[in-house]
């Protein structure tokens, strides 16, 4: 037991180390956002502040239209990933568990929609968004994060849905069971954990995105989502750095959240190949 | 079947969600605009859309402006939008060309010539006189024209001055100098132990074209059809010379701009003796450290030599009117207001930045940095007027020059390289 | 083994290992209660339509916009006149012709190679490292990945330029602590350095997603294997050459093309790093060309022919990956 405890060290070293570097930059993140302004910018780095500020959360939160942003932002991301999700799942199962012409095309296609060169497609986007009469439109925002996301939604739950053997599902149809049933039976339960984790980074993606955000939604300010927020503390001549760590702390919250809501279930699906034949 | 129906429901309950929001924010306006709905229909209920930037105006003067302008306009009603820096040329971009655009639309002086150029905006040309242009700053009327048409009209001008504690040049038993010589050698006196001369970030540009204006140079010229880059000359070299051995003076990054400066000044605490800023910009230090009220005294950049101030770089705002905006009498009446003597000085007292016009200069030199700064503005220049310029600004080649002549790098040879830049964006055929 | 490679090539993550089942028994779909035949022929396009409508609108056709873009003259004054003419192969002449855009996409491959490398070879480390540790360290690990992982880009950004800042860095501060002569360094007054950063925060952000998906895969193979592996006398080596790595190749592969595509279209960490206050113009890649001359100088036509040639390079790139893919698809349809 002390041998392999003793074995351990270099191994726990290397682990502390891969956090430290991890984490390093987060907790900096989070401590810029308490440190009083006078700390901020002192001239050796202070990795504790002198005293615990709340300013900077106020001068983040008190910008106009704070709660209009969590509430397009939620509903923007968390709508194009939903559809991206059901979408990609239904993809995902015909690829999967079914054969037909066509199939290694559409592969290839989903593929190639990942490599979509996204800052570029702006002008495009753009204008298809104004020949439409779609500017200002948070649907329309809504519908390029799902786009955005499905691509990759596909590919991952391809990878999930071919880790659960086949045979749980013949066993359940030998039963008795119609397709769907043992898809939802057998299938769906075992999916659930890739499903949330492919959600998870798809959330990711959308929650972040202020460059479509920012050209399409034009006129009102009450539409805008949080990226737009999360840019706003310049004014042209001056930053304000610990209102940005501020808000940016706030802001990673709702996927952090997520994150320790589901942290099992992730880690789950990532390991459901657990389930072995 | 629950699971599934649970995500059918929830996808309902999503997308109910978004026409919920739409109709959601139409209930909003509904609810903001009980003037409009309650008054005469004078104004035909018309809303007149201002694009503001983040910090060009207070609140207040925004919220009396629009009291102001409603009230001469009845039934129409001013719905002014701040803007974030971030992003804004996008923004402006996609607004002009879209089908509802917003009726004002306030830009940095050195970016209206594209917008200009592009066909995206009302021609003001014809209003010139009835606004009295003729008075205005050069350097905010100038670069808002295209081949001698107007579209952008001045709205408020800043240039840089040099900012100084009183204290530490009390102490030190030093006086504003008058002369660059003068200047580099009070900042060596003031540059000892763990105080600083001067902090000054190696990527104030704007600092820099105005040294380089004092060598007799430009950053760039047009002969004939092309555009020419300045920056390997002689004068250039002078110019980032006397930059380097003045930063030196100091501890501020050789790699960064001048964004950081204010939050270090109000964290330092006293122990910086200058720093080149717009006057304003004392205030906001003073406000995050109000131990500094009253420390601050400000002087014009120093000429080379004592009959006049160092030239300075004019930054400010203009107004324009998009091609696209429904509403342009009345976005013009806004601009006639906001232009009007009395809402000028207003601005400028509230926010310490010059007012459009030279006629009404004495609105700040009461100040003793509005008087600092109008010292600088008599001498003062606008950046080269191509509509490419703001791409140049877009990723400043100059700022990469300089910060390599501050770490040692030739200037001809680093000159040479943000020429080649400069001179392929400005010459670029639009 | 072959059997099993080619199931495995097919993998995507977390795909098990099929050690135990016969690796046919996949693709033994013959249902023992059969549909009829039309349904069971339509099921499956039913199942895909949705993805390929929306890909087909929101997103082939905004890249055909784009193409169209990249054939015309169009720019600032075209966007507001909204006509515009024809022009043919010109933009691509144009930007053919051009010294700085083949030093771009020289720089762009250099760029994509190193940090893919990186991203690989730490990532893996981290996988193999996370198995071997007790559960606290190892949901500290993981703590700290996701921590990383959910950090929104803006953030890292500026957080990033932060800590590399040449007056009160903390990189600086550390190094010369350390005893190294970095007093003052300025990490983005050269190409060099700048780029040093830039890659830093790429592999920092990059890693979450390949360590969590390579750790996931590794996690399929049942201790029982290691166990039994280690009952035949085999060495770590060895049970990483022949169960480990096997195991890890197709994730393995899988993820390093999806870094390949992530990393070759980096653009808000090259941005935002170099774009205000580093050399720019000497560190930028495709997707941030392409950017400055679509959205800073506003040649539409150029950024358009600019992301066509990158997607073209990407997919060219990548064709040896879909060469194999669709190899073993086919092998698979038999």
């Amino acid at each position: 037991m002390k041998a392999r405890t003793l074995k351990r060290i270099p191994l726990n070293i290397a682990a502390l180390l891969v956090f430290a570097v991890s984490i390093f930059p987060v907790y900096w993140m989070i401590l810029t956002a308490f440190k009083p302004a006078k700390d901020i910018q002192s001239a050796t780095p202070k990795f504790w502040p002198s005293s615990i500020s709340f300013d900077n959360f106020d001068t983040a939160t008190s910008e106009p239209h704070f709660w209009d942003y969590w509430r397009n932002s939620l509903l923007v991301a968390g709508v194009g990933v939903l559809l991206a999700l059901v979408v990609a799942c239904f993809a995902a199962f015909a690829v999967a568990r079914m054969q037909w012409k066509g199939r290694a095309p559409f592969i290839l296609m989903v593929f190639i929609a990942q490599m979509a060169p996204w800052e570029a497609l702006m002008i495009p986007m753009y204008l298809i968004a104004r020949d439409n009469d779609l500017l200002d439109s948070l649907p329309m925002l809504t519908a390029i994060y799902f786009v955005m996301t499905l691509p990759f939604s596909i590919v991952t739950l391809r990878g999930f849905l071919g880790g659960i053997p086949i045979e749980l599902e013949e066993a359940a149809r030998v039963d008795g069971c119609s397709r769907f049933t043992a898809f939802r039976k057998i299938v769906f339960p075992l999916l659930a954990p890739g499903l949330l984790s492919t959600s998870l980074f798809g959330f990711i993606t959308a929650w972040n995105e202020f460059a479509f955000a920012n050209a399409l939604l034009l006129n009102k300010p009450e539409q805008r989502t949080l990226p737009t927020w999360l840019n706003s503390f310049s004014n042209g001549i001056t930053i304000d750095w610990g209102a940005i760590m501020a808000a940016s702390t706030l802001f990673m919250l709702p996927v952090l959240a997520i994150f320790l809501v589901l942290q099992g279930k992730v880690t789950g699906g990532l390991t459901s190949g657990a389930v072995k034949g | 079947m629950k699971r599934r129906l649970l995500v059918a429901a929830g996808v309902a309950a999503a997308l109910t969600g978004v026409a919920a929001c739409g109709s959601d924010s139409s209930d909003d306006k509904k609810d903001n605009k009980p003037a409009a709905s309650n008054a005469p229909a004078a104004g035909n209920g018309k809303t007149v859309r201002v694009w503001l930037m983040k910090g060009s105006a207070p609140d207040d003067y925004i919220a009396a402006l629009k009291a102001k302008f409603e009230a001469d306009h009845p039934g129409a009603k001013l719905d002014v939008q701040i803007q974030q820096w971030n992003g804004i040329g996008q923004k402006i971009t996609g607004a002009l060309a879209s089908n509802d655009a917003p009726d004002v639309v306030e830009a940095g002086n050195t970016q209206i010539a594209q917008y200009g150029a592009s066909g995206g905006l009302k021609d003001l040309s014809s209003k010139v006189t009835e606004l009295g242009g003729k008075d205005w700053l050069t350097g905010l009327s100038d670069p808002g024209k295209v081949d001698g048409k107007t579209y952008g009209i001045p709205f408020y001008a800043a240039n840089r001055v040099v900012i100084y504690n009183k204290d530490l040049f009390a102490k030190a038993n030093v006086q504003p100098p008058k002369t660059r010589a003068e200047w580099l050698d009070i900042t060596k006196r003031l540059n000892t132990g763990d105080q600083q001369g001067i902090y000054l970030p190696g990527q104030n540009w704007y600092f820099y074209s105005g040294l380089l204006k004092d060598e007799g140079a430009d950053i760039a010229t047009k002969s004939g059809s092309a555009w020419k880059a300045n920056l390997d000359g002689a004068p250039a070299a002078a110019a980032s010379a006397f930059y380097k051995e003045l930063q030196a003076l100091g501890k501020a990054a050789k790699d960064g701009d001048e964004k950081t400066q204010p939050e270090v000044l109000a964290a330092d605490g006293g122990k910086i003796a200058q720093f080149i800023a717009v006057p304003g910009e004392a205030e906001t230090i003073i406000k995050s450290n109000p131990a500094l009220k009253d420390k601050f005294g400000f002087f014009p950049i120093p000429g080379k030599d004592a009959s006049k101030a160092g030239a300075a770089l004019t930054g400010g705002s203009d107004l324009m009117v998009p091609e696209a905006s429904k509403n342009q009498d009345l976005a013009y009446d806004v601009i006639k207001l906001i232009n009007s003597d009395e809402w000028q000085t207003k601005l400028a007292q509230a926010t310490k930045q010059l007012p459009n016009k030279t006629t009404l200069s004495s609105a700040v030199t009461a100040d003793p940095g509005g008087a600092a700064m109008m010292e600088g503005a008599k001498n003062g220049f606008a950046t080269p007027n191509s509509p490419n310029w703001a791409s140049v600004e877009d990723n400043n080649p100059i700022k990469a020059y300089l910060t390599k002549v501050m770490t040692g790098t030739d200037a001809v040879a680093a000159g040479k390289e943000a020429n080649a830049s400069i001179e392929k964006t400005l010459n670029t055929k639009n | 083994m072959s059997a099993s490679k080619a199931d495995a090539v097919v993998a995507t993550p977390t795909q098990p290992p099929r050690n135990q089942a016969p690796s046919g028994a996949r693709r033994a779909t013959k249902p023992p209660r059969k549909p009829s035949g039309i349904v069971k022929s339509v099921t499956p396009y039913l199942l895909v339509a949705p993805a390929i409508l929306g890909i087909a609108f929101l997103l082939f056709y905004p890249v055909v916009r784009n193409v169209m873009l990249s054939f015309q003259h169009y720019r600032f004054k075209q966007l507001i006149s909204r006509s515009a003419d024809y022009v043919g192969w010109e933009n691509y002449q144009e930007i053919l012709k051009d010294s700085e855009f083949w030093e771009v996409t020289r720089r762009t491959f250099y760029f994509t190679a190193v940090n893919v490398v990186a991203v690989m070879l730490i990532s893996t480390v981290c996988a193999l490292m996370l198995m071997k540790l007790g559960k606290t360290m190892r949901i500290l690990v993981l703590v700290g990945l996701v921590a990383a992982w959910a950090t929104p880009v803006i953030a890292a950004t500026t957080i990033f330029k932060w800590l590399f800042r040449s007056d009160n860095g903390v990189v600086n501060w550390a190094l010369v602590k350390l005893g190294f002569d970095y007093e003052g360094y300025t990490w983005f007054g050269h190409a060099g350095s700048t780029l040093t950063v830039v890659t830093l925060l790429i592999v920092w952000q990059s890693i979450p997603f390949a360590t969590l998906t390579l750790y996931a895969g590794l996690t399929t193979v049942s201790t029982d294997v290691y166990e039994s592996a280690r009952l035949d006398g085999a060495g770590p080596v060895r049970i990483f050459r022949s169960i480990t790595f096997p195991i890890l190749r197709p994730i393995f592969a899988l993820v390093a093309s999806l870094e390949v595509i992530w990393i070759f279209k980096s653009f808000a960490q090259i941005w935002a790093i170099a774009g205000e206050n580093g050399p720019i113009n000497e560190v930028r890649t495709l997707p941030v060309y392409a950017y400055q001359q679509g959205m800073s100088a506003k040649l539409f036509d150029m950024a358009g022919a600019i992301s066509t040639i990158t997607v073209v390079i990407l997919a060219v790139m990548l064709v040896f990956y879909f060469r194999q893919m669709f190899k073993q698809e086919r092998e698979a349809d038999k």
